[in-house]
């Protein structure tokens, strides 16, 4: 098959994915008890204007029906308005919180890749060693820590004892760079402001250092044994034999071939790390996607709660995509 | 990793942390020189003769040089930017800070003073408000603001059919524009109360040319005829409030207000430990309060809040649609055990559904069952035929984060002290917010834990909704009593406050002997700031003003 091929089947591969998320979804939100018009209006509304609501927002439809009228407007590009707080357009919702959670995904996912990395290496070639044992404690006394506590500690430690960073939110007021791609930090580079890179970085910080902290465990595992068993093969013994430096042995021919299986835990963490972050968006304040679904299912509010599935879904389907054709980068022998 | 790598990554840790310091560093105060020479005490004064509300006010001597900027943190949630569909406290508080109604609040107490109106005449018994606009009154971007401006803003409302509609249609008939400055509210029948309504945001003027007449503008900024002007709004991120340069009345103490919104009270408090926000409002952890009294930095201000907690019996299910089963586990409740344990003191125990400090409040339940009365409870219990051998059986129902992460532990102290009295057998069970609404609704939950936020500040408030029969719908219209119908209905529109008085004082003796809904606690108001903050004000309000508020200068 061909790469593009490969690309076009893996596209086509989504829309059945999406559907049967989409349906079950749509089924349990609506099996679940609770209905969104009485969470919307809390307690003082009277039946009537209930009634009414429900009518507005096609809930007294029968159950089929309202099913055909999402998919429709799905298939014309749209995902609908929320149910609750002025009924803004999904998109938008989604718009405001996901480049948040886009920036603290990336960040807690490079520091858990560089630190998983670095100590997972430092135990791979120190196999057997005090270093190796250390760093396999390590990896289990990070994986083990509760985020909320790590990242309190964090803010109490950097944020109030040492003033160097702040506890909460994404950057100070006034500070935002001209919004671009929603990325402070790329967004700040792009219009070249110093001080917006600075402030969002800080703000960056905390959060993804506890992210990436706990994360980093299974990373320093996995690279761990993946590089012990490359190393332990014929190819580096006669790497070895032709007298190759240590270093050129380790990074050219050993950690590229120790990278196949890592690269695939990379694609699915950095899928779970998307949908997961609640905890540490929680912490520190952070306006991302997590906090903010959790919030929008207690309301059961259907149309935001499916339009995020909806995205969420692609979102996964590209970087899986991405991950397969790094592949073939770092395997040659992989072909498509 | 060879030594020279571990020093290349403490490098880049130190590099990190440098360009944190840097980007964030201790807050800069800018400042302006203001003279001052007095700030007014406020007094706590009451609408009628009850006693007066404890309220709590800073620092009533200003320093010369105030900070330009204040920073506020709060965890509360903006939901509409439009007071068609705003209709949640914190949303009310910023209401309140970029706009004003007819009538407002007295800072400091439950007095309603003339708002954007310099006088108003009440005709025809109470059913007709004749409200006259003041003259120089102009919407932020320098447009007056006219009766018709008003009108169109009152109409919106009910045209809209928002969630607070119901200030509008339950009591208006019809508003009329007379000239430029009077408009004329026609109601359907007196409401002795209705002034108070008159204050609430669903009554602000907004400007027509900003605002879609009839569609919700959930992002809307702006705003109205108050002291602020909304500059800058992310959603759930910040809100910037500039001084109006067109407020009619004194400017604010401190030009900008810059409110952080937080989506955890420990990172809250944090941020106001770590100087990111100068006052810590809206809503610290009991623990968190009690910690900070302690911090030499901070101050801690405690006020009177006017939100109330309380248990519901669904009379329609066996057995609570027994009295003396209700009036049994009224009597063995321990407020003291929940309000001390649970929330260390940040709350008071409730007697009545009428809170503490309002006028006519009684407390009802001591009076008539004690406090933790378990002898009474179990002669209660053996009257209604159960004993030792032949427990109560209850199933009280809460919610698990939608009155806080202490909920579970209340239903655990109340299940302790109704089971003091070794007749009675309680199964917690709680249900999420939406899925809870939904099943006390349908009349489905047996025994139930709920609180209340007034709308306006007024007796009638806190009885009639729970006790007048079908006017408790959230409940699942359980309880209906057609003497205590009366008396609430007489109390509504009788314009004789005396009256009034007593009815209620009445109507809070039945609901004690009746105990269909038991209080269980008042909320108190907790800010935590720091020293150098001032001009605080809390009152049962519950609604922060922020341009009464000033920060020493250079601190």
């Amino acid at each position: 098959m061909s790469l593009r091929a490969y690309v076009i089947t893996r596209i086509l591969m989504t829309i059945p994915m999406i559907l049967i998320l989409l349906t079950l979804v749509f089924l349990v939100m609506r099996v679940l008890p609770g209905n969104p018009v009485i969470a919307i209006v809390g307690m003082k509304a009277s039946p009537e204007y209930i009634k009414k609501l429900e009518h507005q927002l096609g809930l007294d439809k029968p159950l089929w029906q309202q099913y055909l009228d999402y998919l429709g407007n799905l298939l014309r590009g749209d995902l609908g308005r929320s149910m609750i707080w002025g009924k803004r357009p999904v998109i938008q919702e989604i718009m405001d919180h996901f480049p948040a959670t886009l920036e603290l995904t990336i960040g807690g996912f490079l520091v858990s890749v560089l630190l998983g990395l670095a100590t997972g290496m430092l135990a791979g070639i120190r196999s057997g060693g005090k270093v190796d044992a250390s760093m396999r404690i390590y990896s289990i006394v990070v994986y083990s820590l509760f985020i909320p506590l790590l990242g309190m500690m964090l803010q109490l430690v950097f944020g109030v004892w040492l003033h160097m960073l702040p506890v909460g939110g994404r950057i100070d007021p006034g500070m935002e760079p001209p919004s671009m791609t929603g990325l402070y930090v790329l967004d700040s580079i792009i219009s070249l402001k110093m001080d917006s890179l600075l402030n969002s970085l800080a703000h960056l910080a905390l959060p993804s250092l506890t992210l990436g902290l706990v994360l980093s465990g299974i990373y320093t595992r996995l690279v761990r044994s993946s590089l012990m068993e490359v190393l332990g093969q014929d190819f580096i013994r006669a790497c070895k034999a032709r007298g190759l430096p240590g270093r050129a042995i380790l990074f050219k021919h050993a950690l590229k071939n120790a990278l196949i299986p890592i690269l695939t835990m990379m694609g699915l963490q950095f899928a779970l790390l998307l949908a997961g972050a609640v905890l540490t968006e929680t912490t520190f304040s952070w306006p991302g996607m997590g906090t903010f679904l959790v919030e929008r299912i207690t309301y059961r509010d259907f149309t935001t709660i499916q339009g995020a599935i909806v995205f969420y879904a692609l979102f996964v389907a590209l970087v899986s995509l991405i991950v397969d054709l790094v592949y073939a980068y770092v395997d040659p022998r992989i072909r498509y | 990793m060879s030594g020279k790598d571990w020093g290349i990554a403490i490098v880049l840790l130190i590099l990190g942390l440098l360009i944190g310091y840097f980007a964030v560093g201790p807050g800069k105060t800018i400042t302006t020189t203001v003279t001052q020479t007095s700030v007014k005490t406020v007094t706590v004064t009451q609408t009628a003769g009850a006693p007066p509300p404890k309220t709590t006010t800073t620092q009533t001597t200003p320093p010369k040089k105030y900070a330009d900027t204040i920073v506020i943190g709060v965890t509360d949630k903006v939901s509409d930017l439009d007071p068609a569909n705003a209709y949640d406290f914190y949303t009310w508080e910023v209401f309140n800070n970029i706009g004003e109604g007819p009538f407002k609040y007295k800072p400091g107490t439950t007095e309603l003073i003339k708002g954007i109106i310099e006088d108003y005449e009440v005709q025809e018994g109470g059913k007709v408000y004749i409200l006259k606009l003041r003259k120089n009154l102009k919407f932020a971007d320098g447009t007056p603001c006219t009766a018709k401006d008003l009108k169109w803003s009152i109409d919106r409302v009910a045209r809209i059919e928002g969630d607070p509609a119901w200030f509008v249609l339950d009591f208006v008939n019809k508003t009329e524009v007379i000239d430029d400055y009077t408009l004329k509210i026609v109601l359907n029948q007196p409401v002795a109360f209705y002034p108070a309504v008159l204050a609430v945001p669903t009554y602000f003027p907004i400007p027509p040319d900003k605002y879609p007449a009839d569609e919700i503008s959930s992002d809307n900024t702006a705003g109205s005829v108050g002291p602020y002007k909304i500059t800058k709004w992310v959603r759930d991120q910040v809100l910037i409030l500039e001084a109006n340069p067109y407020y009619y009345g004194e400017k604010p103490k401190t030009p900008k207000v810059i409110v952080k919104f937080y989506k955890d009270a420990t990172t809250l408090r944090l941020a106001l430990e770590s100087g990111e926000i100068d006052i810590a409002w809206r809503t610290l952890n009991p623990t968190d309060i009690k910690d900070l009294t302690k911090k030499p930095d901070i101050q801690v201000i405690e006020g009177k809040g006017s939100f109330i907690r309380y248990i519901v019996f669904n009379t329609k299910i066996k057995p609570f649609d027994n009295k003396k089963v209700r009036q049994a586990l009224a009597a063995a409740l321990d407020r003291k055990a929940i309000t001390e344990r649970v929330f260390l003191g940040t709350v008071d125990p409730l007697y009545s559904l009428v809170p503490m400090g309002m006028w006519s409040h009684i407390d009802a339940f001591k009076e008539k069952y004690g406090e933790a009365n378990i002898e009474l409870a179990k002669k209660l219990l053996k009257e209604a035929g159960y004993s030792v051998s032949n427990k109560l059986k209850v199933e009280l129902w809460y919610t698990p984060s939608h009155y806080g992460d202490t909920e579970a532990d209340v239903a655990a102290l109340i299940k302790e002290a109704w089971e003091k009295t070794g007749m009675v057998e309680v199964t917690v069970k709680s249900a999420e917010w939406s899925t809870y609404l939904e099943l006390t609704r349908k009349g489905q939950l047996p025994v139930t834990l709920y609180g209340w936020y007034p709308d306006y500040i007024d007796p009638d408030n806190y009885l009639f909704p729970f006790l007048h029969t079908g006017s408790n719908r959230w409940l699942g219209e359980p309880y209906s009593n057609p003497d205590l119908d009366k008396i609430l209905e007489r109390a509504q529109v009788s314009l004789d406050q005396k009256e009034r008085e007593r009815l209620y004082k009445q109507a809070q003796q039945i609901l004690a002997d009746d105990a269909p809904i038991v209080p269980i606690f008042q909320g108190k108001l907790y800010v935590a700031a720091k020293k150098n903050v001032h001009g605080i004000v809390l009152d049962p309000i519950m609604l922060l003003r922020y341009y009464l508020i000033y920060k020493e200068a250079g601190s």
